[in-house]
């Protein structure tokens, strides 16, 4: 690669052992991808808390503030964990602690959110951003434009050390037309939910080959935001989507001929009211029909959300425990309009973290014996997680349905026709 | 026989092959405690992975990837190399950041030419594989 001066000052370790590691990371990374030269980046985005510390120690050893913003991924609470009384809170704390203060030393944003753009964070059209996440990464490309190659946890923190990532894959204008084209076939979606789409995003993902992008082609103009959100979020979770067009609503594709860049897609693939029930089927995976948890905010929830949540449970008492992941920021506009509070004396809890991934009450290895056995949730993203990672039974289905589960401890969701 | 290939991660390794014509992620196919692919009716299911030279496509799903590599190849469970048709950023990034020997874009066609169980020696360095059938 062709190294600017600065970067060669970097690469020498003139500002350090951590940035000398991180740079010399990034060349070899982006060798192997023949990159010519770095891009600056407008603002990176890590994850400290699920990066290993002897990683995280050598990448930010003698690390200056950053003139550039970096914040950061959905994090873990564990001395609200032991609040709840969940028995292995501890394990996860002094780790967390240690680079959490780290973190903050660098002038890094607390934003630990996996939906930074809720908070205003957002990046405008061909903006250049690192950052780790399938979920943001998808987001920031196809919502807003911005320029966000596919890119691990750890090479995100080395990009965020430098304010650097190679100029390669979907950062480069020529890579980001849709290969590869969906056709909605004799899909209704005039009284689609959130979970449809999600679910749509997810039997999407499962098609596409590597981290081609795609053009969704046959949905209403101007999709509304959450629901165009969670359609491509569902993508990179079955497979590694990365950048999606959705033909009349985001940025890059005001037709389908600007979105495939005027050229015939590699492939079409098209998707009927079988694929979307077997989808909705797949994501679906119990026995008895006891619901001990319901799990909302993946990816972290909109004020939206927690406003109609908060509307249908009030005065309620919950039988399953409930997990809305949210920013601090959107908690905090909740607790305003007098939702949270509603939510919490309902038994509710808010959390900035992954209420997938690292989800509190179904992961063992946090709960121990006080792990929920089975999870309702309106997210296939959240669903694909809580079977893989925390191996616990799931209900798929809508809000309504999730909402009504946390109230009685029952499932009494159906498959859409 | 040799086969040239393109470098994704410098170093030299060998082991008996594991082939698995299809994706890989280390978050999920990998289980960094046993070195053994955890996932039910997968065709590898409950095969180690461990110190093997492994043939996959690609890779595939969470950028967590390669924090999960790391961990595996912290346990000692890592494979001893990899080979693929063609990388991507997060298989990649995750093979640099832990040095396993990788390499991708191989000139023939490793799928017909490589059988679970052969010696397989890889000098990514260089971009040669080397196989020595049983």
């Amino acid at each position: 690669m062709l190294l600017t001066d600065e970067e060669k000052r970097m690469m020498d370790g003139e500002y350090g052992p951590g940035t000398k590691r991180a740079m010399e990371l990034l060349v070899k990374y982006g060798d192997s991808f023949d990159a010519e030269k770095f891009a600056p980046i407008s603002y990176g985005h890590i994850s400290y808390d699920f990066c290993p510390e002897d990683f995280w120690n050598l990448m930010t050893e003698r690390v200056g503030r950053t003139q550039h913003r970096v914040t950061t991924h959905p994090s873990y609470s564990p001395e609200i964990w032991k609040q709840w009384g969940l028995p292995l809170a501890d394990n996860w704390a002094g780790e967390h602690e240690r680079k959490l203060k780290r973190f903050l030393e660098l002038g890094w944003l607390r934003t630990e959110t996996c939906a930074e753009y809720l908070l205003g964070i957002t990046p405008r059209k061909g903006d250049i951003v690192s950052m780790g996440g399938s979920c943001m990464q998808v987001a920031n490309n196809s919502l807003f434009g911005a320029r966000v190659d596919r890119m691990g946890i750890l090479i995100s923190l080395a990009a965020a050390v430098c304010g650097r990532t190679p100029l390669m894959g979907l950062l480069l204008p020529e890579n980001r037309y849709a290969s590869h084209l969906v056709e909605l076939d004799g899909l209704d979606v005039t009284n689609w939910t959130l979970s449809h789409y999600h679910c749509l995003g997810y039997y999407i993902g499962d098609q596409i080959p590597g981290f081609k992008p795609v053009a969704v082609n046959g949905l209403p103009p101007n999709v509304p935001f959450d629901f165009a959100r969670a359609l491509v979020i569902s993508m990179p979770t079955s497979g590694a989507v990365t950048l999606a067009h959705v033909v009349g609503t985001t940025p890059e594709a005001p037709t389908l001929e600007v979105a495939l860049g005027e050229k015939k897609p590699e492939h079409v693939i098209r998707v009927g009211k079988q694929e979307m029930t077997k989808t909705w089927e797949r994501l679906n995976v119990w026995d008895s029909d006891v619901v001990e948890h319901v799990a909302f905010g993946c990816p972290h929830a909109t004020i939206d959300e927690i406003g109609r949540i908060a509307n249908h449970i009030e005065g309620k008492k919950l039988k399953a425990s409930m997990l809305i992941g949210a920013s601090a920021p959107v908690e905090a506009l909740a607790r305003r309009q007098g939702w949270a509070d509603i939510i919490e004396k309902a038994g509710g809890h808010f959390q900035p973290v992954c209420p997938s991934i690292t989800n509190p009450f179904t992961r063992r290895d946090i709960a121990g014996e006080k792990q929920a056995k089975s999870a309702a949730t309106n997210s296939a993203r959240c669903a694909h997680y809580l079977s893989t990672v925390c191996g616990v039974k799931v209900f798929f289905g809508t809000e309504e349905e999730c909402v009504k589960a946390a109230i009685t401890g029952k499932w009494k969701g159906e498959v859409p026709k | 026989m040799k086969i040239r290939a393109h470098t994704v991660s410098d170093g030299k390794a060998e082991g008996e092959a594991v082939v698995y014509n299809g994706p890989f992620s280390f978050l999920g196919d990998l289980d960094p405690a046993t070195g053994k692919v955890p996932v039910p009716r997968h065709p590898l299911e409950g095969k180690s992975l461990a110190n093997k030279v492994f043939v996959c496509t690609t890779g595939k799903g969470s950028s967590g990837g390669d924090f999960a590599a790391w961990a595996a190849k912290k346990n000692g469970n890592a494979p001893a190399a990899i080979i693929c048709l063609e990388s991507e950023p997060v298989l990649s990034g995750a093979v640099i950041v832990t040095g396993i020997p990788t390499v991708d874009r191989p000139e023939r066609n490793i799928f017909e030419l490589i059988k679970s169980g052969d010696y397989v020696k890889v000098d990514a360095t260089e971009g040669i594989i080397e196989i020595s059938t049983k």
